[in-house]
């Protein structure tokens, strides 16, 4: 990060994120079930914020293959970049799940890719359009697309190139029974956004906790 | 004539999910896809389309836009808005087009509503 | 008989509470989030204090918080807005106040269930008393913490507390079962009552006290734990806790404290001596790279401009001034400009200590009363000028034309800075340099004539500071002052063994000090040789003494003279010339200053070994045999006598000499 600047939050703050974006992605895991039709398993997502280059190198750290993501931008009063990952072997079998024996195998592989964009669409969009509703705000959502590469491509870290965004790292694992499924959600935003998105947080505790902040 | 429904999203999986939902609370009723508001616009002019089922998120054109131009042509039709984008304000502005909020993925449970709503518009209409 | 039954109903209900605790039994909830209503059952009734029937009925759902802790409000109803807002799952500690104060943990589990249209209804959960284990870490944690723990138990409204052994050993007193709580709190200084009679707020659970021990009357830092413990039958409640020594820890927070506060003010001290340190030598190592380049550089010039101006001479002399005169008048300038180029250079080479001097014995005070008319007439007359010499000033020895060029090129800078009117102050005093007195670095220790000319000019910053002794670096304007003069006086007061030194404030003014040592104050060489034996000298052994200094001369003269020799004695090359020749007596050894006007004292040994070939010759002189043969005035092998001379070193040589053949 550039000049050793970053954004803090405080505990209540950080309370109120990890639960906004629990809410998020509990929406998005009853949508994932709905279109996979198994049990879905959600671990608590856990939160950091950091650096774009620890956010590749703690993807790196965890997959030794190649990745395969979903990207969706998002603009409003915070604005940023956020991505569905998932080890690139993962992404076929969750492309199977959902389209659920409709499809002969070779129907499977021609539409992976788009198929994987409209699970990605769903995943994200859920999860940033509730956490939005939660803020009381609005933001605007771009095309999906799907990426291929490693943590430094997926976190756009350009050799000797201007890495000074932050990243709120979610790792969750959502496992799907019978089935090995695991991904992970990044959203990355600048400085700005991110001190936007404190302000916001705010707002949400103080219309929860009232006096009892 | 058996009631024709378009459905138009830009994810042939999208289309996939709603016509199994679709299939599931109307066997009977026929579907008809497009992948753009472009192409649904054609289809429109071409023949008879009873129901719509618009995705919000396309690219040229989006959802609601198209689903404005088509209240426009057509201020009967029953029309639903299906998205992931469960955002107060797309809610809020699908209803300002008077359409249906669906969201996805599209479920039999969650479409329901719509389709017999629908079906009870059309009858009433013949 | 009552007394006995209130206590076992106070047993009772605690040890059920334990094994349920125990058991783990946990309190349900079941959260209506459409219906706005908070179902719960018995135990958690019984945990939260509520009341069972409610429990069953239904209560408003901000039941659930009312009872939760003040400082866990916030972050639980923040948990609990997950759930709310769709999230699907719970689990969170946090604690239990009830309205006496007495508080519990529990450890929260639930989870958020949504309808079709994924919108939240319910919110369910179990509720585990968990205070027993919370406790158990707590005190296990302090247990394992230095030194012995001490227990007691204090019942409301009895006089008297239950301690254990431990407890009374850590305040000094007799190991009993029970203690009077008047006695406990009597060993307290500060910090209030260690056991508190009355009941009070929740500020009992945790205290530090100043004590004195009972026994030994050593002051200790204890601290205590404690939880009211409330009975739910009466209205009574038993404070129940442990206390342990914390006197080292607070000692060690203290001198770290200190310890901190001085660390940060000796590391800046340190760092700056150093930096001042390293400073000097950077200084000195720069000065001493560019004095060998510019030396290097103007050596060169020179022996070009010889040849320059010596062709010019020659073309000069050979051109018949009256056939071409404006070509003559051509000449004239080119030789004008080579020689002001041989001039500069002649600055240049001092700098760069390869021109060599001619030091003398100075009187600092006489040189400024001399150089009066030449500073009034440089300096304007709207220029107060003030030269202020100590009485007793050491005599110095430098090179007294280089010395009054260096004062006033510092005149000269000071009026330049001053620019209209001000005041410019030259003072000369001794100062003797300790060692380590926070002097300038690079000035030895020994006794120094400082001559310092101080102006209330414009002053400089510190930056410019820096840089004010690099040849050709200047402040002034284009044409004016060629910037080398401030580098030539570096150059001057470090071959005179000095140091010179800048003090400047923007807007104040600037103060230069050049120290200059004094003379025969041991800065150079002292040949010591202690414990010889002194040969004394014979009274037909006589000495032709020659010095320009009159109080170097007369020192020397009595020396001999002490130690038996005849002693003959002249000022000049010329006189003692004469002396030698009129001699009615033969004389065996010349003494002489190295370094003399007019007549230098090679030129007087040559000569007086001209008249007498067997004459032996001592060469004196302040600077080292070194300093001298580098400068070109001595020939290698023959004999040196280094000023300032010891009365033995004077006796050991001059009776070497003699005894030679």
């Amino acid at each position: 990060m550039s000049g050793g600047e970053t954004i803090t939050l405080t505990e209540l703050e950080s309370d109120a994120l990890t639960e906004i974006v629990n809410i998020g992605v509990s929406r998005a895991a009853s949508n994932l079930r709905k279109m996979i039709g198994d049990q879905v398993l959600l671990s608590v997502p856990s939160i950091e914020v950091v650096s774009q280059r620890r956010a590749a190198r703690l993807i790196s750290e965890r997959e030794i293959n190649e990745l395969v993501a979903v990207r969706q931008d998002f603009e409003g009063p915070f604005s940023g970049r956020a991505l569905l990952i998932f080890p690139e072997e993962n992404s076929l079998e969750l492309v199977r799940a959902v389209t659920g024996g409709e499809l002969s195998p070779q129907e499977v592989l021609d539409i992976e890719d788009e198929a994987l964009a409209e699970t990605g669409n769903v995943i994200l969009n859920s999860c940033l359009a509730t956490m939005a509703n939660m803020l009381q705000r609005s933001l605007t959502m771009t095309i999906p697309e799907v990426l291929r590469g490693d943590g430094n491509k997926l976190f756009e870290i350009l050799e000797g190139g201007e890495a000074d965004g932050l990243v709120l790292f979610l790792y969750i694992d959502f496992a799907v029974r019978k089935r090995d499924i695991r991904g992970y959600i990044a959203m990355l935003m600048d400085l700005p956004s991110l001190q936007t998105l404190k302000e916001l947080l705010g707002e949400f505790i103080e219309r929860v906790v009232g006096n009892d902040g | 004539m058996p009631v024709t429904v378009l459905i138009v999203d830009d994810s042939k999986l999208a289309r996939i999910v709603a016509g199994k939902a679709l299939s599931q609370l109307q066997p009977d009723w026929e579907r008809v896809e497009a992948s753009s508001a472009a192409e649904a616009h054609e289809i429109v002019a071409a023949r008879a389309v009873d129901v719509a089922l618009i995705d919000f998120n396309m690219t040229e054109k989006d959802g609601l836009t198209f689903a404005a131009e088509l209240r426009a042509l057509h201020p009967d039709m029953p029309v639903a808005i299906i998205t992931a984008n469960v955002q107060d304000e797309v809610i809020a502005r699908a209803r300002e087009v008077g359409a249906t909020f669906v969201p996805k993925p599209v479920t039999a449970e969650g479409l329901q509503g719509f389709t017999s709503g629908a079906a009870l518009r059309l009858r009433s209409k013949k | 008989m009552m007394a006995e039954a209130s206590l076992s109903t106070d047993q009772v209900s605690d040890r059920l509470r334990a094994v349920l605790a125990a058991a783990g039994a946990s309190g349900t909830w079941d959260w209506d989030i459409v219906g706005d209503t908070l179902h719960f059952d018995e135990r958690f009734a019984d945990l939260y204090g509520l009341d069972v029937e409610a429990g069953t009925a239904g209560v408003p759902t901000e039941t659930f918080f009312t009872a939760i802790h003040p400082e866990d409000r916030a972050r639980m109803k923040i948990a609990v807005a997950g759930i709310l807002g769709g999230a699907e799952l719970f689990s969170k500690e946090f604690r239990v106040q009830a309205p006496d104060g007495s508080v519990l943990w529990m450890h929260g589990r639930g989870q958020g269930h949504s309808d079709g249209s994924d919108r939240p209804v319910r919110f369910t959960g179990l509720l585990v008393d968990v205070t027993e284990r919370k406790r158990t870490e707590e005190r296990l944690r302090i247990a394992q913490s230095a030194g012995g723990v001490g227990t007691f138990e204090y019942s409301d409204g009895f006089a008297t507390a239950s301690v254990s052994t431990e407890f009374c050993r850590l305040l000094g007193l007799h190991p009993a079962r029970t203690l009077p709580v008047r006695t406990i709190n009597g060993v307290v200084q500060e910090g209030g009552s260690l056991i508190p009679e009355a009941e009070q707020a929740s500020d009992l659970l945790h205290g530090e006290f100043c004590i004195v021990r009972n026994d030994d009357g050593v002051q200790r830092w204890i601290a205590r734990r404690g939880e009211i413990v409330r009975d739910s039958e009466t209205s009574s409640y038993r404070f129940i806790g442990v206390i342990y020594d914390v006197t080292a820890a607070k000692e060690a927070e203290e001198r770290l404290r200190e310890l901190n506060e001085t660390l940060e003010a000796r590391v800046e001290e340190e760092i700056a001596e150093r930096q001042q340190a390293e400073d000097s030598l950077r200084q000195a190592q720069k000065m001493e790279a560019v004095g060998h380049l510019t030396g290097g550089i103007a050596h060169d010039f020179n022996n070009l401009l010889t040849i320059i101006i010596g062709n010019i001479d020659t073309v000069i002399r050979r051109l018949d001034s009256s056939s071409d005169p404006r070509a003559k008048r051509s000449l004239d300038n080119a030789l004008k400009g080579a020689e002001r180029a041989a001039a500069l250079t002649q600055r240049l080479l001092a700098f760069s200590r390869r021109q060599p001097l001619d030091p003398k014995q100075v009187d600092v005070g006489r040189l400024l009363a001399g150089m009066s008319d030449l500073l009034t007439r440089s300096i304007t007359e709207t220029i107060a000028i003030q030269v202020h010499s100590a009485a007793d000033l050491w005599s110095i020895e430098v090179d007294p034309h280089q010395l009054e060029n260096a004062i006033l090129n510092l005149a000269v800078n000071a009026r330049d800075a001053i620019g209209g009117s001000g005041e410019l102050t030259i003072n000369a005093e001794n100062v003797a340099i300790a060692a380590g007195d926070g002097s300038p670095s690079f000035l030895h220790p020994g006794d120094y004539v400082r001559i310092s000319v101080a102006d209330t000019g414009e002053g400089m910053a510190p930056e410019t500071v820096a840089k004010v002794f690099d040849p050709f670096f200047t402040t002034k304007e284009v044409g004016k002052g060629t910037g080398l003069g401030l580098s030539m006086v570096y150059g001057f007061a470090k071959q005179s063994g000095g140091h010179i030194r800048i003090e400047s404030e923007l807007g104040v003014g600037t103060t230069v000090s050049l120290y200059l040592p004094r003379a025969g104050s041991g800065l150079d060489e002292l040949i010591e040789e202690p414990g010889i034996a002194v040969e004394l000298g014979k009274c037909n052994e006589t000495i032709l003494v020659v010095e320009d200094d009159d109080d170097v001369r007369d020192y020397t003269v009595e020396i001999l003279r002490e130690l038996g020799y005849r002693v003959v004695e002249a000022h000049d090359g010329q006189t003692a010339l004469r002396l030698f020749e009129r001699a009615d007596q033969p004389v065996q050894l010349l003494l002489t200053d190295v370094v003399m006007p007019v007549m230098s004292g090679s030129e007087l040994a040559e000569r007086a070994r001209a008249l007498q070939p067997s004459l032996k010759v001592l060469f004196t002189s302040g600077y080292t045999r070194d300093a001298i043969m580098r400068d070109g005035r001595l020939e290698p092998g023959l004999d040196l006598l280094s000023k300032p001379f010891t009365y033995t070193s004077l006796a050991a040589k001059v009776r070497d000499l003699l005894d030679r053949s």
